[in-house]
Parts: structure tokens; C-alpha cells; sequence
């Protein structure tokens, strides 16, 4: 028996006709395409379990999601998503700002009588206000190599198609998540299939199984008794009710309110003391407020009575929002009107005040899961059983991150290298709030709603907190002065003017006038904006009308199909 | 068609092979019964445990016994890339008690009891149980003929978003012999 090379041969070499030749040919390409296509295909699958071993956490959240149910397993994966933003932040600004900067060592030299102690790390000044942390030290040359880097236009242009494209990625995920999880959705709150439908499958532990068959039978005679108590109240229970709301409304957005001010009176008398350690009491009063209000809130919510329990969470979420929405922007009126006029080097003083506000908050964070979950566990187990173990708050631990990373994305502007500190705290949580959840937290007595969570949390994400920093960081670069002894935009009347001067540049030295051109009359023209605005506002309301058709047309096809199924009954 | 990845699919026949005794193992295709199955810590505190395996048996008597195909069926389906309509499918006949294509007040209340306990004390009584069920029915049952067949309760499940992350099945990886990859897991 001859081998298969020796077959081959033999059987090329037998005189065959030119159109034999030629199939033969076609047959050889179709057998290398097939071999193409599956070494790709192996390729392809050899990737995606590459990708699934290098997924971080993946275990771990598996893990969490089986014992805890997705309410509680949504809260990590926003843990993870936002720490991937800022992964992405720290490689952008590191790689675009700070290297060429290293490499060509054009910081601002350390004065000679400032060491490094151990107070920096806790308030950010001292030995690393003259490091490539702040804004301060950052150079407004260009560097001439092998092409002109303008460290201007890089620092500016850096930080804003970082911004951009945060805002884009929000806009997607919560547009695709709104679509799937409220237009799809069921508008019904807790109808039964729903809660039946909901059942988790991955649970594997005895107790928590039972725990859950305990919790839907609650739910499922709530969903049942819901009805009949809203057709129950009186006129006079029903104004007791809202006078009720509108007291705890009223008071809490009169604590919101007074936090605030007590920050700005706290901020003007202090700020002036520039001994180090002191610097740091207004972020400690901060964190403080921060934490000790929500509970404050929490019993509000207790004596309201909201009709579902889906009303009560977002009546919570709306009043810890305000309150932080509340402080933060009494810090940066603060930081935008007053600091700038105090300090001739004033960014680095916001970057360190933020840097400041972030440690602090990591610690107040640690703190608050000693107290939260730790101490509530030994409370309810071992002094008062009545109370029981305590449930893992996904509504406020959500709530602290979306917080946290706000703080972050304020500080790019005036702190590159925040990102880093942000990459670690955000690392140290996950693993720290795990080991709190499995040892100290029992899973959610109320299932279901966590995708509609979720959309919500996204939402949140995006706006107030996202747009609200980014407004900041827009206002700091349109309306401000920079700083005339350092940072990249020394000099210069307003950051934004770096474009100006570049699109300026661009035209004289080359002839594409068509970008000079672009840039005035479309980039830089009122007209452009308000017509466009118009556009979309007439492309909505076409959009508005079609959904109302549609649904017009659902409810016709209901009716039909109860027809179609009276008029000739299935067999 | 499976939409488990490769790793899972040696991880299911490490544990399958497990629940086999000694001899079963050279057997080419062996057949494991279903109280064996069911003693696989992700199916043993599952309510549907029996129907799960009584849903996805390829034996003649539908006595629940799975061959490995049949386990890799099941995983498959409860895996997290398994499609929707895959999972509203499989789930229909797993809550489809009595086999008749349709979920009727029987099946309904068999359900209902599946997932709030069986025992005297913790089951809803009569009236409750009437009540929800006819909500149930009210939902879902969009041509009024009093069962909820399998388009009707598709079209459930697609309103549902929780559904998809909430059926699923995860094999655990064992305690004492974890492969390599899984130690990369934790580290990275």
C-alpha cells in the first residue's frame, strides 16, 4: 500500500483531460477554503475561552449571584464596569500626558526644602503637590521630535474625548437597558407571573432555598391583599397619608438643604488655615453627613406608607441622591468661584482638595461596612435576635460608588493620575464588600425588580452624577481663567481657546481652509446648534405619534385574537 | 447544538463520570438513574429537581435517568448563553406537569405550591390559591380559553427580564482537584 503522498503523486501524474485538470483545481481551492474556514472557526473559540479565563472575577461573581440572587449581584457587576472605566481613564491619561512628560522631563522641579512625609498620602499636598499628580506640574511646550507634540492640545484633547466617550458608552448601555428592561418589560409591579417566573434556579443552598419559597408566599398574599387595601383607605386616612409625605418631603430636603450650607460656612472659615491636618475636617464632615443622613431618611421611609414597595426604594434613592447632589454642589460653587481668586496656582489646590475627598471617603467606606454589615450582624445574631441578620443595601452601597466615581471623573481635569487611586479603592471594595456579604449578610427577602434596578442605576449614573461632572469640567475649561504660573494653559484667557489657536494654525500653514471654515461657521455658530435642536425635537415627536399608533394597534390585535379563538376553538 | 463552552463540557463529564460506580464506567453510553442525579449538590434543594430530569430523559419509560447527553442537554439549556427562546421552551414543559402541552389550573397550582412549600402550614389556602390563579390567568391567558399554552407563556417570559439571568444552572468546580484554569480564575 502506498502512502498518501505517494497516491497523491501517482494519481497527478495519470494523464488527465484539461476539464478534469481543471476540477480538480476547483476541488483544491474548496478543500483549502474548508481548512481556511476551520482553523478560523477553532481560532474563534480558542479566543472566547482565552476572554473567559481572563475575565476578572468571574467566579467570584458567579458565586455571588447564585447565593444572593441578581439584585445583589447587580451592584458588583456596576463595581466592575466602573472600575474598567477607569482603567481605561488611567492608560489614556498616563500614556498621553504624563509619559511624554517623563520622557522628556519637563516637570517643574521639586523646591529642595519639601521631603516626603506621611501626612501626603492622607491630604495630597506637601511633597506631592510638585509631583505629575497635579495639574500644576504639567508642561504647555511642544515637544518637537519626530512630530510636533503640543502638550496643550494633548492635555486638553485627552481629557475631553475621555469625557465623550463615558458619555457615550452611558447613553448605549442605558438606552439598550431601558429598552429591554422597561418597553418590554411588564408595567404590572408585582403580578404573580412574574414572581414565579423570577424563581432562581442557581441557588444550591438548603436554607436559602427555603428562605426564598418563605418570601415568595409573603409576596404572592401581598400581590393578592395589594388590591383590595387601595380600594380600602378613607378620604380622611387618605389626607393623613399625604400629610405624612408631605412632612417627610419637606424635612428632608430641609436636612439636604442645611448640609450644604453647614459645608460652605465650614469650607470659608477653614480654608484659609493651611495647616495640613485641618485641610482634612471638611472632607470628614462630608463622608460623615454622607453617611449618617441616609439613616435619618431610612426612618422617614419607615413611617410612610408607600402603596408598592417599588415607590418606597425610589423615594429613598431620590432623597440620598439629593443629598449628595446637594453637597457636591455647594463643593464645587466653592471651588469654581472662590478658590480661583484666593490662589495664583489654583488647580492643584481643587485636584488636592478632591484627592482629599477621596481618601477620605474610601476610609468612611471601610468604616461604614464595619458598621453597616459587621456590627449589625453581631447586634442582630447575638444581642437582640429580634432583628435578625441584616440584608445587604444594594439601593445605598450602589448609591456610595456612584458617588465615589463622580469625585472621580470632577478630579481628571485638575488630577491626571486620580484614576489610580480610584483603580485601587475600587479593587480593595470588591473583595472587601464580598468577604462582608458571605460572612455577615443574608440574601434579599424580596426578589425580583433587579433588572428595573439596574436601569435605574445606570440612569442614575448618567445624570445627575455624570452630566453634573462633566458640566463642571465643561465650565472650568469655557468660563475660567487657568492658573498664570502653571499647568499646561498658562497664559491663555480660557482652556478652550487651546482649539481656537490650533484651528488658527492649521489654516495659515496649510491650505485645507475648508477646517477654518468648519470650525467657525458650524463648531463655533449659534444657528447650527438651534437648528439642529429643532430637527430633533420634530424627529421625537414623529417617533411619540408612532409608539401611540402602535399601541393602538396592540390592543386591536388582542381583541382579534380573543376573537379568532371564540369564533374556532382549538381541537 | 450546545452552547456550553469546552471547559464546561470536560467539567460536566468529570462530574458525571463521578456519580457512576466502577463498572458503569466502561459501559460506552451509561445511563444514570435519577435519585443518583439528583444527589449533585446544584440539583439536590431544587424544587423542580424531578421534573428537571424527568424533562430532559431520552429513556423510553421517562423514568428521569440521563445519559451524558442527556446531562449536557440539560446544562445546556441552563447555561447563561442559552437563548430565550430555548429556556421559555424547556421551562414551559418542566412547569407542564401532567404532559398535555398546556399549562391548565392543575399544572398552575402544582407550581404554585412547588415554590411556596409543601407542607399544611406554609401552602395558600383554597381561596388564595383560586384567586392567584385566575390573576395568573387574567395575565396571560390572552385567548380566554382557560390553560395557557406554550406561545402564551413565551410571550410572558418575554416581558420578564429577570428571566433569563434567574434560569440558569452553574456547575461548581470540585473542592479538591481544581484545574488550571480555575486557579487562573481567582488570581486574575
Amino acid at each position: 500500500a502506498l502512502s498518501t503522498t505517494e497516491q497523491i503523486r501517482k494519481i497527478r501524474e495519470l494523464p488527465v483531460s484539461f476539464e478534469e485538470k481543471k476540477h480538480d483545481v476547483y476541488l483544491c481551492v474548496l478543500l483549502c477554503c474548508l481548512l481556511l474556514l476551520q482553523s478560523m472557526r477553532r481560532f474563534g473559540y480558542s479566543i472566547k475561552s482565552a476572554r473567559q479565563t481572563l475575565q476578572l472575577w468571574q467566579g467570584i461573581m458567579k458565586e455571588i449571584g447564585g447565593k444572593f440572587g441578581s439584585s445583589v449581584l447587580n451592584y458588583f457587576v456596576l463595581l466592575k464596569w466602573l472600575l474598567l472605566f477607569n482603567i481605561f481613564s488611567f492608560l489614556v491619561n498616563f500614556g498621553f500626558i504624563t509619559i511624554p512628560l517623563l520622557v522628556y522631563d519637563l516637570s517643574l522641579n521639586v523646591s529642595p526644602n519639601v521631603s516626603f512625609r506621611g501626612l501626603e498620602l492622607l491630604t495630597g499636598a506637601g511633597y506631592f503637590n510638585y509631583t505629575i499628580m497635579y495639574y500644576g506640574s504639567y508642561s504647555n511646550e511642544t515637544i518637537r521630535g519626530l512630530v510636533d507634540y503640543d502638550m496643550q492640545l494633548a492635555y486638553f484633547f485627552t481629557i475631553s474625548v475621555y469625557m465623550v466617550l463615558c458619555g457615550l458608552v452611558l447613553i448605549f448601555s442605558m438606552a439598550s437597558s431601558f429598552k429591554k428592561n422597561y418597553a418590554l418589560a411588564d408595567p404590572a409591579s408585582n403580578s404573580a407571573w412574574q414572581l414565579l417566573c423570577s424563581w432562581d434556579f442557581s441557588i444550591t443552598n438548603e436554607k436559602a432555598v427555603n428562605q426564598r419559597k418563605n418570601n415568595l408566599r409573603i409576596q404572592l398574599k401581598e400581590s393578592l391583599s395589594e388590591k383590595a387595601h387601595r380600594e380600602r383607605q378613607t378620604t380622611s386616612e387618605q389626607l393623613k397619608q399625604y400629610g405624612i409625605y408631605f412632612g417627610s418631603w419637606l424635612l428632608s430636603t430641609g436636612l439636604a438643604a442645611g448640609c450644604g450650607a453647614s459645608i460652605f460656612y465650614l469650607y470659608t472659615e477653614t480654608w484659609s488655615a493651611l495647616k495640613e491636618a485641618e485641610t482634612l475636617l471638611v472632607p470628614f464632615v462630608v463622608s460623615l453627613m454622607n453617611m449618617v443622613i441616609p439613616l435619618f431618611f431610612s426612618l422617614f421611609n419607615k413611617f410612610e406608607q408607600y402603596s408598592s414597595q417599588r415607590k418606597q426604594i425610589y423615594a429613598l434613592l431620590f432623597r440620598n441622591v439629593l443629598l449628595r447632589i446637594s453637597i457636591l454642589g455647594v463643593l464645587c460653587y466653592y471651588w469654581m468661584n472662590t478658590v480661583p481668586q484666593k490662589f495664583t496656582c489654583w488647580e492643584p489646590m481643587v485636584g488636592q482638595a478632591l484627592y482629599r475627598l477621596v481618601i477620605v471617603d474610601f476610609i468612611f467606606l471601610m468604616l461604614g461596612s464595619l458598621f453597616g454589615e459587621f456590627l449589625s450582624n453581631v447586634i442582630g445574631t447575638k444581642i437582640q435576635p429580634r432583628l435578625g441578620v441584616p440584608e445587604f443595601d444594594v439601593a445605598r452601597n450602589v448609591l456610595e460608588i456612584i458617588y465615589a466615581q463622580t469625585l472621580a471623573w470632577i478630579g481628571i481635569y485638575f488630577s491626571p493620575l486620580l484614576p489610580v487611586i480610584q483603580i485601587l479603592k475600587f479593587f480593595i471594595l470588591f473583595y472587601l464588600k464580598k468577604v462582608s456579604l458571605t460572612h455577615n449578610c443574608q440574601p434579599p427577602r424580596r426578589s425580583g425588580r433587579a433588572a428595573q434596578m439596574k436601569t435605574i442605576f445606570i440612569f442614575l449614573l448618567f445624570f445627575p452624577f455624570f452630566v453634573g461632572a462633566l458640566s463642571i469640567v465643561a465650565y472650568t475649561s469655557w468660563r475660567l481663567t487657568p492658573s498664570e504660573q502653571c499647568g499646561p494653559f498658562r497664559g491663555l484667557n480660557s482652556t478652550f481657546s487651546v482649539t481656537g489657536e490650533w484651528i488658527d494654525h492649521v489654516n495659515n500653514n496649510s491650505s485645507n481652509h475648508w477646517v477654518g471654515w468648519i470650525y467657525q461657521n458650524v463648531i463655533r455658530s449659534e444657528i447650527f446648534y438651534f437648528l439642529s435642536t429643532l430637527i430633533i425635537l420634530v424627529i421625537i415627536y414623529i417617533f411619540w405619534q408612532l409608539i401611540q399608533g402602535r399601541k393602538q394597534l396592540i390592543v386591536l390585535l388582542r381583541r382579534q385574537i380573543i376573537n379568532v379563538s371564540l369564533n374556532c376553538p382549538p381541537e | 447544538m450546545t452552547f456550553l463552552t469546552k471547559q464546561e463540557i470536560l467539567l460536566a463529564h468529570r462530574r458525571f463520570t463521578e456519580l457512576l460506580e466502577g463498572d458503569e464506567r466502561n459501559h460506552p453510553n451509561p445511563r444514570v438513574p435519577m435519585d443518583v442525579i439528583l444527589t449533585l449538590t446544584e440539583l439536590k434543594s431544587n424544587p423542580f429537581k424531578k421534573r428537571i430530569c424527568q424533562v430532559f430523559s431520552t429513556s423510553e419509560n421517562r423514568d428521569g435517568s440521563l445519559t451524558f447527553e442527556d446531562f449536557l442537554d440539560l446544562l445546556s439549556a441552563f447555561s447563561d448563553s442559552a437563548t430565550l427562546e430555548i429556556k421559555s421552551h424547556y421551562a414551559f414543559r418542566i412547569f407542564d406537569f401532567d404532559d398535555d402541552g398546556t399549562l391548565d389550573y392543575g399544572d398552575l397550582e402544582k407550581l404554585v405550591n412547588c415554590l411556596t412549600g409543601e407542607t399544611a402550614d406554609t401552602r395558600l389556602s383554597s381561596e388564595e390559591m383560586r384567586q392567584l390563579i385566575s390573576n395568573i390567568l387574567d395575565e396571560s391567558d390572552i385567548d380566554k380559553d382557560g390553560t395557557v399554552n406554550l406561545s402564551e407563556f413565551q410571550h410572558v417570559i418575554s416581558r420578564s427580564p429577570d428571566f433569563v439571568s434567574s434560569f440558569a444552572l452553574f456547575l461548581f468546580y470540585p473542592v479538591f482537584s481544581v484545574p488550571n484554569d480555575a486557579i487562573l480564575h481567582c488570581f486574575i
